[in-house]
């Protein structure tokens, strides 16, 4: 009986700590998962690049961007390797700066206007991505909704598809909230991945 | 005799040659200038794409002294003390010391100097220390503080009768008088009125739309089969008022009212023009809440300094969408004899909610939304077909919206319950309506024009957004091809077009009234 009892404390004591365990572990888990929302939102000094003089000591990732169809109705992800980012954000930015900058393949087209500069990355308290850019783009921009869309998308997916923790995307215009791009795609609030628009 | 005959034939030929170069350059256009003395024209020279005014005109028209100055290249304007000095290629002029510039420098033609219209607003005004309103669209030049109301009228007529609406903007009362063979439409307070009349088409109730002699007033001639007249008044938004005046023929099937009676004007609601076709007995269009397709609202997409995007062989987009919705508007209005209002008349800015909130506060119950494509790859064509994407978070919030009404004090005492709806989940309610409507459009749009790979599509479209009612964003086809970028500047693709959306919106109003899908 005693032996028992004994038995029945020490299996007890034993799920207590496990179920302890269990549950400091899980927190900590959620915690980190939640860091990219701690971030600052001064996205650019997290996001500097390290030591731009010594290229091959950055540790690069493959990422995916993205560049016009054939046809100029769908988006092509190609892989591309960028630096490795410290921070959602920095990672984000890192992946933005080399959408902007790469010239398409072959085949492919540029789906945002060239010269395209990226003010800044942010991220608010919710985990929602802001990517700023120069006002330029708007007078560079063609027009067209379709045009708009893949413009737009080619900026969301880019940050959602590689960074699945992200969700929502919003387009700033020169640091502020702007109705459309070019007079059709809403940019009031945050946009989601969309992947109808990605070639198969 | 005969010599003098051909000197007479030759002066003649100069005369006409001089006539017809002239109305090349300017086809007869006239600026109004409208002040407390009255009303006089001055003639309009288009100097790339721009209205100049000559200042000779300028001179004898208000009365100012103008004079060459070799020496500096320029002219002087001298109006009510103050001098004005133009030089030739700037655009920037002093009056009186102090600089205002000019959308354009003035030019020297034949002796004469031409300045654009922006000159009176900005330069002759302050000199003369009066203020000028310019209505660009009619080349009203508005002195002062008179007061011209803007009035866009439209007819519409069926073998019952016609039907004329008139817009007023800003709101102001509108007062309508039967005289001998015309009805006499006043806007109170009106020291004249800046009025877009329509061409009248051949029916027998009315013969003509014009001014009045008296300021501020209107004239509608009546024809052989008008009997008598109801007019009603609506405010459509804050800013205007919407006068509609119904004229009916003599010996209708059951008691009409007597030859010429005015009858109160008793609903705030314009009642919608009976229907001329569509095999549905015209009580079901009168019938006041009964479902059905009364209002349409055409958005042509873009406009004024928002040009949308431009062909490689320089068609804009937004004088496309113009054109395609108002072949629509009448295709519309003279076979279905619904109410049709576009979002925007002419060449103007207008922001996307302000496009929404037109249909919202005109009851629109169905918005179509008309612009033109543009695509990386010059190859991508046809027309597509968009309604709104919502997000999960959008649908929620409506949803917890939707769960509560408003409750408000009410006139006389007691509550009322009223739903507010959200600007931003405005659409969400009609999702089920729109995706409807837009199947409907890209069949009709199937059978007359090509269509694109990606026929039917959602997206967060910002003029769908606050839409409340079944709304679609058509593009008509892709100005970056240029083929189609030809065949949408041309009349005939238009009308095609034009000719799809109307047996798309004919269409969905059979199947709305025959209650299949909705609500």
């Amino acid at each position: 009986m005693t032996t028992r009892r004994l038995l029945t404390f020490v299996a007890i004591a034993v799920a207590a700590t496990a179920l302890g365990w269990a549950l400091m572990a899980g927190l900590s888990r959620v915690l980190t998962t939640t860091v990219p929302d701690e971030l600052p939102p001064e996205g650019q000094t997290a996001a500097a690049p390290p030591a731009p003089g010594d290229p091959s000591a950055v540790p690069r990732i493959k990422a995916t961007l993205f560049f016009g169809s054939g046809d100029g109705h769908q988006l092509v992800g190609v892989e591309h390797e960028v630096p490795l980012g410290d921070s959602v954000v920095a990672q984000a930015r890192a992946i933005l700066e080399a959408q902007l900058a790469t010239a398409p393949p072959d085949g492919l087209a540029r789906t945002i206007p060239e010269g395209t500069a990226l003010r800044g990355v942010y991220a608010s308290e919710r985990g929602e991505v802001f990517i700023d850019l120069d006002g330029a783009i708007r007078a560079a921009h063609p027009g067209g909704s379709m045009n708009e869309l893949v413009t737009v998308y080619t900026l969301v997916d880019a940050v959602t598809v590689n960074l699945p923790t992200v969700t929502d995307v919003q387009i700033l215009i020169d640091g502020r909230e702007v109705d459309t791009l070019a007079g059709h795609v809403d940019l009031r609030r945050p946009l989601q991945k969309n992947e109808e628009l990605i070639a198969r | 005799m005969s010599r003098h005959l051909i000197a007479l034939v030759a002066v003649a030929a100069v005369a006409w040659a001089a006539g017809s170069a002239a109305r090349a350059q300017a086809p007869g256009a006239t600026l109004t200038v409208l002040a407390q003395d009255g009303r006089r024209a001055m003639p309009v020279t288009a100097v790339g794409g721009r209205d100049y005014v000559a200042l000779d005109d300028v001179a004898t028209t208000f009365g100012v002294d103008v004079r060459d100055d070799r020496l500096a290249g320029g002219v002087s304007v001298t109006a009510g003390g103050t001098t004005i000095l133009l030089t030739e290629s700037q655009a920037v002029v002093s009056v009186g010391g102090r600089l205002v510039s000019l959308p354009a420098p003035p030019v020297r033609q034949g002796g004469r100097w031409l300045v654009p219209v922006d000159f009176l607003v900005r330069a002759l005004g302050p000199a003369l220390g009066t203020r000028y309103d310019y209505r660009r669209p009619t080349r009203l030049l508005v002195a002062g503080d008179l007061s011209v109301p803007r009035v866009v009228a439209r007819l519409t007529a069926s073998d019952a009768g016609a039907t004329v609406t008139f817009d007023i903007s800003p709101a102001a009362t509108a007062r309508v008088t039967p005289e001998n063979g015309r009805l006499v439409v006043a806007v109170a307070q009106a020291d004249a009125l800046d009025a877009t009349l329509p061409a009248i088409p051949a029916q027998g109730f009315v013969q003509g739309l014009s001014l009045a002699d008296t300021p501020g007033t209107l004239q509608i001639a009546t024809g052989p089969r008008y009997a008598s007249y109801r007019a009603s008044t609506s405010q459509p938004d804050a800013g205007s008022t919407r006068l509609t005046v119904e004229l009916r023929g003599a010996a209708p099937p059951t008691a009409a009212p007597a030859p010429g009676t005015p009858e109160p004007a008793p609903a705030p609601a314009p009642t919608p023009p009976p229907a001329p076709d569509a095999g549905l007995p015209p009580a079901s269009l009168l019938g006041g809440d009964e479902p059905g397709i009364r209002t349409i609202v055409i958005d042509p997409g873009h406009g004024g300094d928002e040009t949308g995007t431009t062909g490689p062989g320089g068609t804009l987009e937004k004088n496309v969408t113009l054109a395609v919705a108002r072949r629509l508007r009448t295709l519309i209005e003279s076979r279905l004899g619904l109410n049709v209002y576009l979002t925007r008349e002419d060449d103007r800015t207008l922001s996307l909610d302000d496009r929404t909130a037109f249909a919202n506060s005109h009851r629109a119950d169905v918005f179509l939304s008309i612009h033109a494509n543009a695509a990386v790859r010059a190859g991508m064509q046809g027309a597509e077909v968009y309604y709104l994407s919502v997000d999960r978070a959008t649908a929620e919030a409506d949803r917890m919206a939707a769960a509560g009404g408003t409750t408000l004090p009410a006139l006389g005492g007691g509550t009322r319950t009223i739903d507010l709806i959200l600007w931003e989940t405005a659409q969400t309610r009609y999702l089920e309506q729109s995706a409807a409507l837009a199947a409907t459009v890209e069949q009709a749009l199937a059978s007359r024009v090509t269509m694109s790979p990606r026929a039917v599509q959602q997206a967060p479209f910002r003029v769908l957004v606050g839409a409340t009612m079944p709304a679609v964003l058509v593009e008509i086809g892709y100005l970056s091809n240029p083929d189609e970028e030809q065949q949408l500047a041309s009349g005939p693709y238009q009308d095609r077009v034009a000719q799809a959306l109307f047996d798309a919106v004919s269409r969905y109003r059979a199947t709305v009234e025959r209650g299949t899908p909705q609500e």
